[in-house]
């Protein structure tokens, strides 16, 4: 399942909203994404993972990180419009069964699920909004 | 009192990625009428309640037209609305006739500089933003089946293409690639230049 990305587009997006982003999230010692985790995980299903967590991001993430700046808002809007036009591309990928979870993909994904439920909700989608150099490495990798 | 109109023919103009919402004036006799603009993607339609987003530089403005290249920064189909207001009184919103997505941009032909310098072959090229790589297609004249090609992404500087065999004419074209929508433009006119001709060496 080999899939365009443009990453670049969104990290450029990213960067000039992450200093701000970062700034909002008060929990230094807990992780969401844990850049660790996401680096040692190139095996087959990660196609299974990439859709996955592309979706826990529009899902549930981008809701809740509405801020008071328009700029803000915006830029936002610009990233999540970008993540669901890459996860429309996954999921033409898993309609052609080409996108199966493995059981890795998925215990990898419930602990990164289980990192978010731990937190207060805005919080949690601040923080994981914060993580996205994590997930766009990743991505990029892919 | 009556009601507002509200704007009409609201157009998308798009050309090399850059994106501009065009609409008609309401007229008002007598009144400063202020247009504002709202932008929506796939996103808040499917995942965020049907939600619109105002653009701050169009806000309150006099002119009929809004620059929205920075937000259209995904290639979806987003819907724009922009509606008219005087003092208190706003119009309704009115809205494009259709979705507009990046991927229907017009994407023009480069302009390009090419110059024989002695033997070497320079092209110079347009400046078209961070999105934009130019592919350059360089040949030697009647040898069109023995054709070079150069991407470049930075267009910032002049470009050496090639050393030239002395005295020989080379013909180049170019045409620019957009990976965020994943489409070439059409060709760029050829333009050939020729080599400085050879010195003749006077052995003593």
């Amino acid at each position: 399942c080999s899939i365009s990305m443009n990453i670049h587009e969104i990290r450029d997006g990213f960067g000039t909203i992450k200093k701000v982003i970062q700034a909002r999230d008060p929990i230094r010692t807990a992780s969401i994404l844990h850049p660790h985790s996401l680096h040692n995980f190139q095996i087959l299903d990660s196609c299974c993972l990439a859709r996955s967590i592309l979706r826990f991001y529009l899902d549930k993430v981008f809701r809740h990180c509405e801020t008071g700046s328009l700029y803000i808002n915006r830029k936002i809007s610009g990233i999540a419009n970008s993540f669901l036009s890459i996860e429309k591309k996954f999921r033409v990928c898993q309609d052609e069964n080409m996108c199966n979870c493995g059981e890795e993909a998925i215990n990898k994904y419930h602990q990164i699920i289980r990192n978010y439920e731990q937190m207060d909700v805005t919080l949690a989608a601040m923080k994981a909004l914060g993580e996205l150099d994590i997930l766009l490495n990743w991505l990029e990798a892919y | 009192g009556v009601l507002l109109p509200a704007p009409r023919n609201i157009t998308i103009l798009s050309t090399n990625m850059k994106h501009f919402l065009v609409w008609s004036p309401v007229m008002v006799p007598g009144a400063a009428v202020k247009y504002s603009v709202e932008f929506q993607g796939e996103y808040e339609r499917d995942y965020a309640n049907d939600s619109w987003i105002p653009i701050g530089e169009c806000t309150g403005i006099s002119v009929t037209q809004c620059d929205i290249t920075e937000d259209i920064s995904a290639t979806v189909p987003y819907d724009l609305r922009v509606r008219a207001g005087v003092g208190t009184q706003a119009s309704h919103w009115a809205t494009l006739s259709s979705f507009f997505n990046r991927v229907t941009t017009s994407l023009i032909p480069p302009m390009l500089t090419v110059t024989a310098d002695g033997y070497h072959l320079l092209v110079e090229l347009e400046r078209l933003g961070p999105a934009f790589e130019f592919w350059i297609y360089y040949w030697k004249k009647g040898q069109g089946h023995k054709v070079y090609r150069k991407v470049v992404k930075d267009s910032s500087t002049t470009l050496h293409m090639d050393t030239m065999e002395a005295g020989t004419e080379y013909c180049v074209k170019a045409q620019t690639y957009v990976e965020a929508i994943n489409r070439s433009s059409n060709f760029s006119q050829v333009q050939c230049v020729r080599a400085e001709a050879g010195k003749a060496i006077l052995v003593t």
